[in-house]
């Protein structure tokens, strides 16, 4: 695993080791009035201008914080066909309504049809998307023939401007497909935060090389934001601005054209606008390496490394997101309901009776520790 | 054998009762088609992507699915087991169509040609049927197994009360699970769209936390106009929530937002206080 660095050496050396982005400034005037600074990066070769920091509109529910998020400057904004079952798309324009001309708006498609397509036009009020992604597609055969012939139909008609592929897992085969489908497809939304693989950053730099547009989502590690009943740490770093931590993380590469962080209120608005013309700190580092820490030895990944070692037949991810609802959420009948769906020959299994584990996780994880912990408290 | 028999007590005690799939074959010519579904808040994701968040929101406890077939046609079923009643009716009001009217179907509910949606108790269910056609018929029927399934209040949440009927746009009261009005300081509340403009109820856990708040809010303001109601009331303009009229009563901070110049609220208002108890 000499090649494996640890997150903390990846957070450290990963801000030493990226050159400084090539940003552009608002106004220097704002700066001295103390209002937020906007930076802008270019979306690859699409030559759209966004600010680095957008609006991820999917969970927010009042439609004041999308307006004033354009007012202050906001110039991407993404929402989705299936959000709110449709609702957000028709919030989102609503909000953007008299704003259309100066913003990028970009919508999802999960089947990425022109009834789709034509069904977020009307929703959003306008008569073209700036990017029309493919929603949550892992496997470079999602990027079907069917689909691009109708995006450059989209195109053809002035429906769309660009198109995208928006994906969440299966990251590092799905986009270098999207590059060597490059002609057909120009922005690329993935998952991008600081619990990653550092692989990622080279299929994030690849995939900008090419050309591709490059935004980033999930970009606070998952929604670690909004604590949940149970989890105290969350509750510390929430404090400790380990969310803006997190979002400066993903800014200070310049791969990641823009970001489109969830907001639903207006002090979240101005912490992550704020964000722009903030620098990864020491402290930022700290806080991270800190949160890494503390998730190292518990949380898994569900990377799939450990799939199928354990000599005792262990589902070993399984196990331990089960012992996860009892200690991470404090909800010790929901892990002992999950554990008694388990198979009986696995529920008897002792890792304690093992004079050694077998898993070796290369995320830290403590495992035989873990389960052990799982079977003591839930068998 | 006692031991046993309170051993079994307390499990059954300990578990909650879970949401019942129906069976496909309940319904003539439908089959089920592949594996049930079972996800968590943790993994939830891995099924929906992103969407994934918005289910958290309203304080997402598990899912389970189930896939049924007649033919070409498909339904996807998902029985979505939120906190408490109060939650699943947040998450079903959010997502309803407000363009199609609703139905009394569990505690509320939703058929499309396409989609049927409905809560009861705790439960939010969703049915998603295609190819493109009308597929009411099978909807209704699989709806109305899953709805006897289904244990627990059919009874809307009391909250929606509060608010007074004249200007009313119907069904449109929801809860907002945080950030009333795009404020963090408001953390979760109910909101309701009437003619002139939104009404909204937040109600705090005592009547200092509530002058607390509302303390806050003028101070984040600025500009406020004084003005007799309840325990304090204030009439301001906001940049993004134009004409403010805001009062506390006990722990509850309630009034309207979004109202054009001049507009006249004190008789709703008025209402809305007294039905706030």
């Amino acid at each position: 695993m000499a090649n494996n660095p640890s997150r903390r050496t990846f957070i450290a050396t990963g801000l030493a080791a990226l050159p400084t982005a090539a940003l552009a400034t608002r106004t220097a005037s704002a700066q001295a009035s103390g209002a937020p600074v906007l930076k802008y990066r270019v979306l690859g070769k699409t030559g759209l201008k966004v600010t680095s920091v957008g609006f991820g509109c999917m969970i927010t529910s009042d439609q004041s914080v999308v307006e004033k998020a354009a007012d202050l400057g906001i110039t991407y904004f993404d929402t989705a066909r299936g959000y709110q079952n449709g609702n957000n798309e028709k919030m989102v324009g609503a909000a953007l309504k008299a704003k259309r001309k100066d913003i990028v708006l970009s919508s999802k498609s999960k089947d990425g049809t022109m009834a789709q397509l034509e069904e977020s036009l009307t929703q959003l009020g306008t008569d073209h998307l700036d990017i029309w992604y493919l929603h949550a597609r892992s496997a470079a055969a999602d990027i079907t023939d069917e689909w691009l012939d109708v995006q450059r139909k989209a195109k053809q008609q002035g429906k769309i401007r660009f198109s995208g592929i928006s994906t969440h897992g299966g990251q590092t085969a799905i986009i270098p497909a999207m590059i060597a489908h490059k002609n057909d497809i120009d922005v690329v939304l993935a998952a991008y935060n600081f619990t990653l693989d550092p692989s990622m950053d080279e299929v994030i730099k690849a995939a900008a090389d090419a050309g591709l547009g490059v935004v980033a989502m999930k970009v606070m590690a998952g929604g670690f934001r909004r604590a949940r009943p149970g989890d105290k740490s969350s509750e510390i770093l929430k404090r400790e601005g380990a969310m803006t931590a997190a979002l400066r993380w993903v800014l200070k590469n310049p791969n990641v054209h823009t970001t489109i962080p969830s907001m639903t209120d207006m002090d979240q608005l101005d912490e992550n606008i704020r964000c722009m013309d903030g620098t990864f700190s020491e402290k930022d580092k700290q806080t991270l390496a800190a949160q890494l820490d503390y998730i190292r030895p518990l949380y898994c990944r569900s990377c799939g490394s450990c799939s199928g070692v354990c000599p005792q037949g262990l589902p070993v991810s399984d196990m331990l997101r089960i012992l996860s609802y009892a200690d991470g959420y404090g909800d010790f009948r929901l892990a002992r309901e999950r554990f008694l769906e388990l198979p009986t020959d696995v529920r008897s299994v002792r890792c304690n009776l093992c004079p050694t584990c077998s898993i070796n996780c290369p995320n830290g994880v403590m495992v035989s520790n873990r389960l052990t912990r799982a079977q003591e408290m839930l068998a | 054998m006692r031991v046993i028999a309170w051993a079994f007590l307390l499990v059954a005690l300990t578990v909650p009762a879970m949401a019942q799939l129906p069976d496909c074959a309940a319904v003539p010519g439908w089959k089920q088609d592949g594996e049930q579904r079972a996800y968590e808040p943790d993994n939830l994701f891995d099924y929906m992507n992103g969407n994934a968040e918005g289910y958290n929101l309203y304080r997402f406890v598990g899912m389970k699915g189930i896939t049924c077939k007649c033919g070409e046609d498909t339904i996807v079923i998902d029985i979505s087991e939120m906190a408490d009643p109060e939650y699943a009716f947040g998450i079903f009001a959010a997502n309803r169509d407000p363009r199609q009217p609703t139905e009394k179907l569990g505690t509320i509910g939703q058929i499309s040609p396409r989609k049927a949606v409905f809560v009861k108790d705790k439960y939010y269910v969703e049915l998603a049927a295609s190819p493109e056609k009308d597929h009411r018929e099978a909807l209704r029927a699989f709806a109305g197994i899953l709805e006897k399934n289904l244990q627990g209040s059919s009874s809307l949440p009391p909250e929606l009360s509060w608010f007074p009927k004249a200007g009313l746009v119907p069904e449109s009261a929801r809860l907002v699970p945080e950030s009333v009005l795009g404020l963090r300081m408001l953390e979760r509340g109910y909101v309701a769209q009437y003619d002139v403009g939104k009404a909204f109820v937040v109600r705090e856990s005592s009547p200092e936390k509530a002058a607390e708040v509302m303390a806050k809010w003028k101070e984040r303001i600025g500009q406020t106009t004084a003005t007799e109601l309840g325990d304090e009331a204030f009439t301001a303009t906001d940049r993004y929530l134009d004409g403010l009229f805001v009062f506390r009563k006990g722990p509850y901070i309630a009034g309207f937002a979004n109202l054009k110049a001049g507009t006249d609220v004190k008789q709703r208002v008025g209402e809305l206080t007294e039905n706030l108890k």
